[in-house]
């Protein structure tokens, strides 16, 4: 059950993407409307993160395209915000709340020029906005999980883009927390942006999403919640291994190139 | 003594030059070292500097003499060389880093001995120096050399300053700069030339076997001081120039005498002192917040013993008897006790110990605690009330006023405990 839309805000032409010599992701071929908000869903190590990284550009893929507000990638990209993986970063790093945050003016700021008044005046209001503004001055090693999420938040609304994509920002979050950000997803889509978000938890996605994309190193689907969510489509999802498809990665795993790579 | 005023009186112009070019790549080396030391690639610049050696030797054949400009030219590309294969053979082989690094700066040194030696048996006389570049010698570095390493120490710190947020990104969160559609691969490649910078022009100074030092040892000692890059860099910069100055003073003092090695025990000496005495992640610090924490809990448990003895219809609490209640500890408990009635938590009165109203209700405070937590850990993790005190018994120190309230909260604010005390309240009557 694969839904597509018209005008979409994200196209994907059947996206293959491997790592090192195994493919993690087959021929993906998808549209996405604007003004909703986007699950990914799947199990471990389904592709989901992978997915997002192709999107913007951070994984080389083994063929297919991407294509953003009908554009390419390098023409858009002060309209789209990236959210990496909590876990992605070194918290122990030497950096306050308040510089993480301002990371997100970098890209309107662009290269050499340091950030000003106006750039810190930003990231106060988005700080603000997910609940954090007290904690301006922290050491972000002292932060918790919730926490850090929120910084992390703070720092896309401050890149002031239509297109949110969300790497896992539920992720060892309390329930409080969980519910500030999907409040403020939601007021996101209310004025007109997209998010897409990984999402790892099943029952709380039926609750959170417009459209849901299931993902289990292929498309399984991609369509209004209403449509997808159906037992058979989730079972194909979570439910049990591909052997097949994991076989032939197997397979060419052990040959000494890619045959997928163009 | 007067080899002392001579030297920091830069009374010699020659001493002062040798001075400022140590500080300059002293500086330039701790910033590029401390960025690299946070992207947890100390290694490399070990590799690095190690490999530097063949270029320098391959330099002066190509020279015929010590002339910086090949010397600093062939040290350069051996760098950049042993640069990209380390990137090379990683994206090309399963290796992993430490095996590759490990393996580059061995061939590359070996290579570059096995160069120095045949220089030596050439005869040439000018290959006298080129032994320096193994353990260093400042005194010896020629004034015109100085300019070149000098003005190349200012170039690695001008450009770090004007890169510095891109710099940041670049360790802190590479993916996210290139999301924004920041060149992060040239600027991981601009990183890496100025590491290489870095270790070429303080090889004469240091030497490439102690170079390494120079570059991640400042940093990793500035980390316990600061929690802020800014800082961080401003104190690695000062051990690095400080440290550089006496080594070079020591090489001016005694002759013959490398300046890498003194460099670098002062180096240690300053990361020692930083791992031992810096406040809050120093090894004293870390103690004596323990040493306070031990003290406190003591202090709970008294408290805690002349509460439960109330509770238990006990009138008067003899001062011998508590001492018999912690045995062993005698002197830690009556240093405990004048604490304590010095914080005016405890009175005494011809040998028998009684509560304040403040005592009374900070020992209402800790068993509340401890009773509300064992509460929690029966109703809410399913752990049989035989099981719950040993925690509840450290936890009753720490927790705080906001985790009170929210246990109160959840648990609906319980009378009794999974053992049926009483939970105390500050009003209720003791």
């Amino acid at each position: 059950m694969i839904i597509n839309v018209d005008s979409p805000i994200l196209e994907i032409h059947d996206l293959t993407v491997s790592y090192d010599q195994s493919p993690v992701l087959w021929n993906v071929d998808l549209s996405l409307p604007s003004g909703k908000l986007i699950g990914i869903l799947g199990p471990n190590g389904a592709g989901k993160s992978t997915l997002i990284k192709a999107i913007m550009g951070l994984i080389p893929t083994s063929g297919g395209y991407v294509k953003l507000f009908d554009r390419e990638l390098n023409d858009v990209r002060s309209r789209i915000s990236y959210v990496p993986q909590r876990e992605s970063v070194d918290w122990n790093f030497p950096a306050s709340v308040l510089d993480v945050v301002m990371m997100g003016t970098y890209g309107k700021l662009g290269l050499f020029k340091r950030p000003g008044k106006k750039e810190k005046k930003i990231a106060m209001d988005c700080l603000e906005k997910v609940g954090m503004q007290s904690f301006v001055d922290r050491q972000i090693s002292e932060l918790s999980g919730g926490q850090q999420q929120r910084v992390f938040i703070a720092r896309a609304l401050a890149q002031e883009a239509d297109l949110y994509l969300m790497d896992e920002p539920f992720a060892g979050v309390d329930m409080a927390t969980e519910t500030a950000i999907f409040q403020l997803l939601k007021e996101m889509t209310a004025a007109g942006k997209t998010v897409i978000v990984v999402h790892h938890d099943i029952h709380s996605a039926m609750n959170y999403f417009d459209w849901i994309i299931m993902l289990n190193l292929h498309l399984v689907a991609s369509g209004p919640k209403k449509d997808v969510v159906t037992e058979e489509l989730l079972r194909k999802t979570y439910g049990g291994k591909l052997n097949l498809l994991t076989k032939v990665t197997d397979i060419i795993r052990q040959k000494d190139f890619n045959p997928l790579k163009n | 003594m007067s080899d002392f005023v001579y030297f920091f009186t830069f009374q010699d112009a020659s001493i002062a030059f040798v001075v400022i070019g140590i500080t300059l790549l002293g500086i330039g080396s701790a910033y590029v070292g401390t960025y690299s030391f946070l992207d947890k690639k100390a290694l490399l610049g070990d590799a690095i500097s190690h490999a530097v050696l063949p270029g320098i030797c391959l330099g002066f054949m190509l020279a015929g003499e010590k002339n910086p400009l090949y010397i600093v030219t062939g040290a350069f590309l051996s760098g950049a060389l042993a640069t990209f294969l380390t990137s090379w053979l990683k994206s090309k082989t399963q290796l992993s880093d430490d095996a590759i690094i490990a393996s580059i700066l061995s061939i590359f040194f070996g290579f570059g001995v096995v160069l120095l030696t045949v220089i030596q048996k050439s005869g040439n006389p000018e290959m006298a120096g080129l032994n320096q570049f193994i353990f260093g010698n400042a005194i010896a570095i020629l004034e015109e050399d100085l300019y070149i390493y000098g003005g190349l120490a200012v170039l690695i710190i001008i450009t770090l300053t004007v890169f510095r947020k891109e710099f940041s990104m670049l360790v802190f969160n590479a993916d996210f700069g290139k999301s924004i559609g920041y060149p992060m691969g040239t600027i991981r490649l601009i990183f890496n030339v100025l590491m290489i910078l870095a270790v070429v022009i303080g090889i004469q100074a240091i030497g490439v076997v102690l170079m390494a030092a120079l570059l991640i040892t400042p940093g990793a000692a500035a980390r316990f001081w600061t929690d802020r890059l800014g800082k961080l860099l401003l104190i690695a910069g000062a051990f690095s120039a400080v440290s550089g100055v006496i080594g070079t003073y020591i090489s001016f003092v005694i002759p013959q005498m490398p300046t890498g090695p003194w460099v670098v025990v002062c180096l240690s000496m300053f990361a020692l002192i930083s791992f031992l005495f810096a406040p809050k992640k120093g090894v004293l610090a870390r103690y004596i917040a323990r040493r306070h924490y031990l003290k406190k809990t003591h202090q709970d448990h008294l408290l805690k013993l002349i509460y439960h003895g109330i509770e238990s219809g006990k009138q008067n609490f003899p001062i011998e008897e508590i001492y018999q209640s912690f045995p062993y500890r005698k002197r830690e408990t009556k240093h405990t006790i004048d604490e304590l009635i010095k914080t005016d938590l405890l009175t005494i009165n011809q040998g028998f110990i009684d509560f304040t109203s403040k005592g009374k209700s900070e020992a209402k405070r800790i068993v509340r605690l401890h009773r509300l937590w064992e509460l929690y850990l029966n109703e809410y993790m399913n752990i049989a009330p035989d099981h719950v005190h040993d925690s509840a018994e450290k936890l009753e120190h720490i927790l705080t006023p906001e985790l009170e309230a929210l246990l109160e909260n959840r648990l609906n604010y319980p009378k009794l405990d999974p053992h049926q005390e009483t939970i105390p309240r500050d009003n209720d009557e003791l």
